[in-house]
């Protein structure tokens, strides 16, 4: 590794040696199109679109694999280039299918991307295109499109060099060269789909959103995926006030590029699920009715009330945010004086693996324990509360954000309780039992901060909006469609539900009973970690940012 | 003249009749040299790579690491799958030993202790042939541990390919033989520094190795005085087409293609007048029956003429030969045998054949002429490998050398109804 100066158009550029003339100009404010080079993967140089001409050398160069050296002097835009570049453009067009306007792809694809910048505008071709396969099911979540594939072979790097395993291949010559997986394999590693991430063009899709969505007619919402410790950085595409997909965001510190299937399968359809609990409930004779907030705050802590400290005790949750937990846990413990406080365990043992997967199937158990969701001195824990419910010494559950019904043996004694309040965003096994239930925001409706096993606390941004926080507010993005759609379009409909952070409902609750919140808004509540909480010190929203801030 | 690539001796493709003409002798001298002193004595030869680039043997050679405990490997390239080109077979059938002789004597100068030799999957005979002759000269000790006495030991392998042409491209070869597709490799790194296993590889012609005894056995000065002063050495020229006798002849090099023609391949058949020629297999540019006399089988005089040796698989074309059928028929090998891992070519092979399909039934307007140009100029120079540029150069030359032919088949213009 050694230091050089290269001119790239012109302008000096200082690196080292080990970089390639395509990273050193991204490094440098220039960039150099590309379809096979991924700043993630190993170089493959065969689509040839990053040719650029290098002074000294007689042919152009591929900027992905020729390394920089002292005195070079790169031209990415002149004549040469140009023509090179358009030649490439015309060459991956002849044998596409140009069917954009029914491919999901339009709109964040590469190859339209650069067709409008690099390529002639129109064909010289008049032959008859190849024909391929359309519908491939190349594995059990992702679609293939044959001919829209332009052989650059990222999935097949994916699968082999981050996937870890080697599932994909290329089969045929010349152009009729195409993708498929190996004899008795489909593509159905863990980390599958992000292969529908990387691919350049609409070959490979997601079988889940194939087809719901025009990606210009979402908004796109930076988040952190919930499904489990890692904290995956996501972006949370929405239409309708409803989610359609979940894709990675780049994070080296947590995720690099990629997220698991799972995450960006499973952890978002309860969102917009039928079962969602659409506002508060409070149950009259046996069934739970519709009633406005605050009367069911009002029950919750006339309820409350008829117990003593000892009798009542909370459970955190791991799935909720830090400002939540923390409310809770000032709430049990100041407000009510309880100490019975502690929250559930979703750990799988053996779960992690060697890329992104934790154990830990909740994404904020870190920071639920660090904000105080841990029992006070001579306190129960999980296992103690279910003991006390059972010899009745425990007669008030309150519990937030988790199914805690679903526990093997608290669910043999919850009907013992006397009173049982839940936050719940959908009907489960608690809500079913909870003698009150409050209707809670998803991690998608809601701002605020969760903290991964590496302990680094990152930002939950409002994705999907709820009668309680209308669009626009506190980092919530907005699509075309949001911005410009008239009120009589159904672009911008869809439900809003009566559910509020569970810190909110928390603090409303606490000061019914004497409390002093005065949080207005989940940073406010943040806030007050940072002073009260030492790991959570000198910390901001600002300062979390987008990629997060590691606790001390 | 007397042959030293093909001798005509019965039976010398059998160990004992090999050795009864001095077989393995280079070999013992080898042993007594130093590898330095081989490498030396094959620059000064002027031994030129007979595998399509006339690329200097000895110089290949030098570029191999020294003095290291990594293991290094010699690839030899029998995969002969350009169209006109069928003379390392020979070899196989005619001299093996020789070339068996040549493939230890590079190992042992370069300090390899393993080389491969990959043959044409369609040479099965071939790869049978010479398994018998690695076997007798395994069971002579000339190959195997401590070769013939001295601490030298190396093995070879022989790889047969599968059909494809790519995997002659020296990068494919060594992915087919690591067990991979034949995809070329981007270079650099070069084989010298990242090949076989990520080690240390050369790569050469069969018939490149089995000039290598010659040279050890009678010197450099010998040899570097046969044919071309600048592309010495007895070179194997495969005559095909319209000839009175095709095949594969030795002659030095720097013999006119006219003697080729008419002293060697026995003139034209039937009497019938030249048209055209492409020198040095498909690939290679074509030449116009009136650009021939004077022009002869080596790299400056073929390149001064506008073409090249490549392999020196001549086709020989008579007036009658419809030359766009010709043209169509090389794009369509190209475009067959492109691996398509690179843009231009994988899908520029293809669009020429289909604009030059309708050269053939008549569908083609004059401005396809320079659409055809076009795409092969777009394709060459930016490819991962050469089969890009293999593609191109006869389509270039073509239109170059025979426009009319392409002007007399487009479609005629109907002329609009007033
Ligand atoms: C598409 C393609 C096919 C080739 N096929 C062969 C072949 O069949 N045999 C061969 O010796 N060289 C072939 N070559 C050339 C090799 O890449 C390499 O240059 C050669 O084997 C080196 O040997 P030499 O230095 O002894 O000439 C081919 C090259 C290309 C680009
Ligand atoms: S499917 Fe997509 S990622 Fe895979 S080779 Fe084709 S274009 Fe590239
Ligand atoms: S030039 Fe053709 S054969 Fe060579 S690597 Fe590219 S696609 Fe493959």
């Amino acid at each position: 590794m050694a230091n050089v100066k290269v001119t790239i158009n012109g302008k000096l550029i200082e690196t080292d040696s080990t970089r390639t003339i395509i990273q050193a100009a991204r490094e440098n404010g220039i960039s150099i199109p590309h379809f096979c080079w991924h700043e993630k993967l190993s170089t493959a140089g065969n689509c040839r679109i990053c040719l650029v001409d290098v002074e000294k050398m007689p042919k152009l160069a591929i900027a992905c694999m020729t390394n920089v050296a002292e005195g070079m002097v790169v031209n990415t835009k002149n004549e040469r280039v140009v023509n090179a570049r358009e030649a490439v453009m015309e060459f991956i067009l002849i044998n596409h299918p140009l069917d954009c306007p029914i491919c999901d792809e339009a709109g964040e694809c590469k190859l339209q991307d650069y067709a409008y910048k690099f390529s002639q505008g129109y064909s010289r071709f008049g032959d008859d295109k190849v024909h391929k396969n359309k519908r491939v099911e190349i594995g059990p979540r992702v679609m293939f499109d044959a001919e829209r594939c332009i052989s650059c072979s990222r999935c097949i790097r994916f699968c082999d060099e981050i996937a870890g395993v080697h599932q994909l291949q290329f089969v045929n010559r010349g152009d009729h060269t195409t993708i498929e997986t190996f004899p008795g394999e489909t593509l159905d590693n863990p980390y599958s789909m992000n292969v529908v991430d990387i691919c350049p063009v609409g070959a490979l899709t997601n079988k889940d959103f194939r087809f719901k969505s025009r990606v210009w007619e979402m908004s796109f919402t930076e988040s952190i995926c919930n499904g489990c410790a890692r904290g995956c950085n996501i972006e949370i595409g929405v239409r309708n006030n409803g989610i359609l997909r979940l894709t990675p965001r780049t994070n080296d510190d947590v995720n690099s590029n990629w997220m698991c299937d799972h995450g960006r399968l499973d952890t978002w359809k309860h969102v917009n699920a039928e079962d969602r609990i659409t506002g508060p409930m409070v149950r009259k004779g046996g069934i739970l009715v519709d009633v406005g907030w605050d009367e069911a705050m009002a029950k919750v802590a006339g309820e409350l009330k008829l117990f003593n400290k000892n009798e009542i005790a909370f459970i955190g949750s791991a799935f909720a945010s830090n400002e939540d937990n923390y409310v809770l846990a000032r709430f049990a413990k100041e407000v009510l004086g309880s100490k019975h406080i502690d929250r559930m365990s979703h750990r799988i043992d053996g779960g992690d693996d060697a890329l992104l997967i934790r154990a830990d199937k909740t994404p904020n158990d870190t920071g639920a324990a660090l904000v105080g969701i841990v029992p006070g001195e001579g306190g129960r824990d999980i296992e103690g509360i279910v003991q006390g419910i059972r010899d009745g010494h425990i007669k008030a559950l309150y519990a937030i954000d988790d199914d805690i019904a679903q526990h093997p043996e608290l669910e043999k004694v919850i009907t013992k309780l006397e009173f049982f309040a839940v936050h719940a965003s959908n009907a489960n096994k608690s809500t079913r039992i909870a003698d009150v239930v409050l209707a809670s925001s998803t991690y998608a409706e809601r701002s605020g901060t969760i903290t991964n096993f590496q302990k680094r606390v990152q930002r939950l941004r409002p994705a999907v909006v709820t009668l309680e926080r209308e669009r626009a507010l506190d980092g919530l993005t907005m699509s075309r469609l949001d911005k410009f759609a008239a009120p009589n379009d159904s672009w911008g409909k869809g439900p809003r539900r009566d559910s509020r952070a569970s810190w909110r409902i928390v603090a409303a609750i606490g000061n019914i009973m004497g409390g002093k919140f005065k949080y207005m808004t989940a940073e406010d509540v943040f806030t007050d970690i940072t002073h009260t909480v030492d790991a959570f010190k000198g910390l901001t929203y600002l300062k979390i940012g987008s990629k997060g801030a590691l606790l001390q | 003249m007397e042959k030293y690539i093909l001798p005509e001796i019965p039976d010398y493709h059998t160990l004992p009749v090999y050795e009864q003409h001095g077989g393995y002798g280079a070999l013992k001298k080898a042993l007594t040299m130093k590898p330095e002193e081989i490498i030396d004595e094959l620059k000064k030869s002027n031994l030129r790579g007979r595998g399509g680039a006339c690329f200097p043997t000895g110089l290949k050679w030098s570029f191999m690491p020294k003095g290291t405990a990594i293991p290094k490997y010699l690839a030899v390239n029998g995969d002969e799958s350009e169209p006109g080109t069928f003379k390392d077979r020979m070899i196989f059938e005619l001299n093996p030993h020789q070339l068996i002789e040549g493939i230890l004597i590079g190992c042992y100068a370069m300090g390899i202790t393993a080389a491969y030799v990959y043959i044409r999957g369609e040479y099965g005979k071939w790869v049978t042939m010479l398994q018998k002759a690695v076997d007798d000269a395994y069971a002579k000790g000339y190959i195997g541990t401590g070769i013939l006495g001295t601490e030298f030991s190396t093995h070879i392998y022989l790889h047969k390919g599968a059909g494809a042409y790519i995997c002659g491209e020296e990068s494919a070869l060594m992915n087919s033989i690591e067990g991979g597709r034949g995809l070329p490799r981007i270079k650099p790194p070069f084989p010298a520094a990242f090949g076989l296993w990520g080690k240390p590889t050369t790569i050469n012609n069969i018939e490149t190795i089995a000039n290598v005894p010659l040279i050890l056995n009678k010197g450099w000065e010998w040899y570097s005085k046969i044919g071309a002063v600048k592309h010495p050495g007895p070179i194997l020229v495969g005559i095909s087409g319209h000839v009175t006798r095709p095949g594969v002849y030795e002659v030095p090099t720097g013999v006119l293609l006219t003697d080729l023609i008419d002293e060697y391949a026995g003139g034209m058949l039937d009497g019938k007048k030249l048209k055209a020629l492409i020198p040095g297999g498909s690939s290679t540019m074509i030449l116009r029956a009136e650009h021939v006399p004077g022009v002869t089988m080596d790299a400056d005089s073929l390149k001064a003429a506008g073409s090249s040796v490549g392999t020196a698989g001549m086709i020989v074309m008579n007036e009658d030969t419809d030359l766009i059928r010709v043209i169509t028929r090389i794009a369509k090998f190209y475009y067959h045998e492109s691996c398509g891992q690179c843009t231009p070519c994988r899908e520029g092979t293809g669009w020429l054949w289909k604009i030059l399909k309708r050269f053939e039934t008549g569908d083609a307007s004059l401005a396809d002429i320079d659409l055809l140009l076009d795409v092969a100029n777009n394709i060459e120079g930016n490819t991962i490998c050469a089969l890009g540029d293999a593609a191109a150069w006869p389509v270039q030359s073509m239109i170059k050398r025979f426009r009319e032919e392409f002007e007399k088949r487009v479609k005629p213009v109907q002329a609009l109804a007033v």
